[in-house]
């Protein structure tokens, strides 16, 4: 084979796993004006300096906490590795992965997800493993996840999932292709507007209140990681009123935290004290809290974490504290469009908001 | 060269041509602005003809059916004829999907509560739950009633995990919770695909 020709078989298959990769960026969901969800756990990786604390759980952390608020009360810097519905699993890998990162002061992890004993749902399951970088916490991940019909190989070449959206693509798939617009403020969903709450839904009765083996099976793995890599693990219980939080998930919570020496803070029990008003500090009916609301529960929960674990206040760091200016620039500036956008059509029209009849 | 060019062919046909695997329109979708301006349209579906289930596979798939001031109700059945025959509930309750478009909508009336889902955004029976014994099941068991009525109206093909006995119908089951020979709950569902 003369030289040529092998320089042109050589790039003949670059140019195929370039043509493979680039079909694959524009294939998958961009997630980016729609189901922003899905963006959140990888906006970690953008992330240049490192955290005091780590927030992982389901939809109820990264709604109801607002990390620039901890900053502003307190200097702590943190980062929210929520998803939709987050399975206790995932939260346990996602851990695991960003310990590999940085070993921060804290790892608090919302208990909610303790219900669940079994993958749920593929959908759900993407939008919390799509975003992570390959790694093997990653594969452990999609394996504890994976539904009966769903398969590894779909995960890590996501080409062969979402082959079908061909004829899906719009313009924000090719617009985002290589870089997406970040969307959250370190991992926390950004809501001003308000529903209150009105109607609170009557707690279903249930077989068994007992939680199951595979969730108490990662809970303790996370209490072991953990320790392991000296940071200190708290749970807590959102101030979400749905889906409901049972007085025997409660109790039970509150045994296993005494006998492992853990701090655990019940934020619904302990409403009226953050100062959460269901009124104004909600954005649909008290599932999840908008801005105000999250910035209470940051402001609660900082003054916890600084008092408990001496969390060291970085805003006379300099280099640090340019970073986080410029996160708060971005969270106040969004802050603004998104009360000039419900000033001026009455919801959130951006984030595809249904406008509320009421 | 001419392999690799058939190759790199036969993988962007492969990708054009595939049909998509079903369950995961909700993550693939990216029409979802659409999907909400659609939604304001037709949420309430369809408000003429009758409260059925709307699979209408016939009477032997037929499925359980609740009745509640003769009203019939089927689970997987559109929502809207039946509000417009019960008339208004006493209180609701609509829970925003974490992510996704669609609603899980609650209706309470007198007796019994009615859990709804999102289907192509129309609203749909998903479940009904007896919160007192003011009503009572088309077979006659209300809550608190003895189990061995259950056995009696139902017979003893079910399925048992931890106190929750199970009756399967066509596309939907009824659901016994029963503690110290009591039944505690009762709960229609319907099987979604």
């Amino acid at each position: 084979m003369n030289k040529k020709k092998f320089g042109l078989r050589v790039a003949a298959v670059c140019f195929l796993f370039i043509a493979i990769w680039l079909l694959q960026r524009l294939l998958m969901p961009k997630y980016v004006s729609a189901i922003v969800e899905g963006s959140l756990i990888e906006e970690y990786y953008r992330e240049e300096t490192s955290h005091d604390v780590i927030f992982v759980g389901d939809c109820e952390v990264y709604e109801n906490i607002s990390p620039i608020a901890l900053w502003d009360n307190y200097g702590i810097t943190s980062f929210i590795r929520g998803g939709a519905q987050q399975l206790i699993w995932q939260s346990y890998y996602l851990l695991e992965e960003t310990f590999k990162y940085e070993k921060p002061e804290v790892a608090v992890f919302n208990i909610l997800a303790m219900q669940y004993d079994e993958p749920q749902s593929e959908a759900y399951n993407r939008l919390n493993l799509d975003g992570m970088r390959m790694s093997k916490e990653k594969i452990k991940s999609i394996n504890a996840s994976m539904m009966e019909d769903e398969h590894l190989a779909e995960y890590l070449f996501p080409l062969l999932r979402y082959h079908s959206r061909w004829n899906e693509l719009s313009w924000e798939d090719f617009k985002y292709i290589f870089n997406k617009d970040k969307i959250s403020h370190n991992g926390y969903y950004m809501r001003v507007d308000i529903q209150p709450v009105k109607t609170i839904p009557k707690p279903k009765k249930l077989p068994s209140y007992e939680f199951g083996e595979k969730a108490w099976e990662y809970l303790n793995r996370m209490v072991e990681l953990c320790k392991e890599n000296d940071v200190q693990l708290v749970l807590i219980k959102a101030p979400s009123i749905y889906p409901h939080w049972y007085d025997e998930w409660d109790a039970q919570i509150k045994e296993y935290s005494e006998e492992h020496d853990l701090l655990y803070i019940n934020l619904l029990q302990k409403a009226d004290e953050v100062g959460i008003d269901y009124n104004t500090d909600t954005y649909n009916g008290g599932l999840h809290l908008n801005i105000s609301g999250a910035e209470k529960v940051a402001v609660y929960l900082g003054n916890i974490l600084k008092e408990t674990y001496g969390l060291k206040d970085h805003r006379d760091e300099p280099e640090l504290s340019s970073v986080w200016q410029e996160k708060s620039r971005f969270y106040n500036e969004m802050r603004e469009k998104q009360l000039r956008e419900l000033e001026e059509y009455g919801y959130l029209k951006s984030l595809g908001v249904e406008k509320r009849e009421d | 060269m001419k392999r690799l060019s058939i190759l790199l062919i036969a993988l962007l046909l492969l990708v054009a041509c595939a049909g998509p695997k079903e369950g995961l329109e909700e993550v693939v979708g990216n029409d979802q602005q659409k999907a909400v301006e659609d939604n304001k349209s037709s949420k309430q579906g369809k408000t003429d003809g009758a409260v059925e289930d709307n699979d209408n596979n016939g009477e032997e798939d037929k499925g359980f059916e609740f009745e509640a001031n003769g009203v019939v109700i089927a689970m997987n059945a559109e929502m809207a004829p039946i509000i417009e025959k019960l008339g208004d509930p006493m209180e609701y309750f609509e829970a925003d999907s974490c992510a996704f478009e669609g609603k899980e909508r609650m209706y309470y009336y007198s007796g019994f509560e009615i859990h709804t889902y999102e289907k192509e955004e129309i609203d749909h029976v998903q479940s009904v739950v007896f919160n007192d014994d003011s009503v009572s099941t088309k077979e006659g068991i209300s809550l608190y009633s003895d189990f061995s009525s259950v056995i009696d109206a139902y017979g003893e093909e079910y399925t048992l995990t931890e106190g929750l006995y199970i009756y399967e119908r066509g596309k939907s089951q009824i659901k016994f919770l029963v503690e110290d020979d009591e039944i505690v709950s009762i709960e229609y569902v319907a099987i979604v695909e």
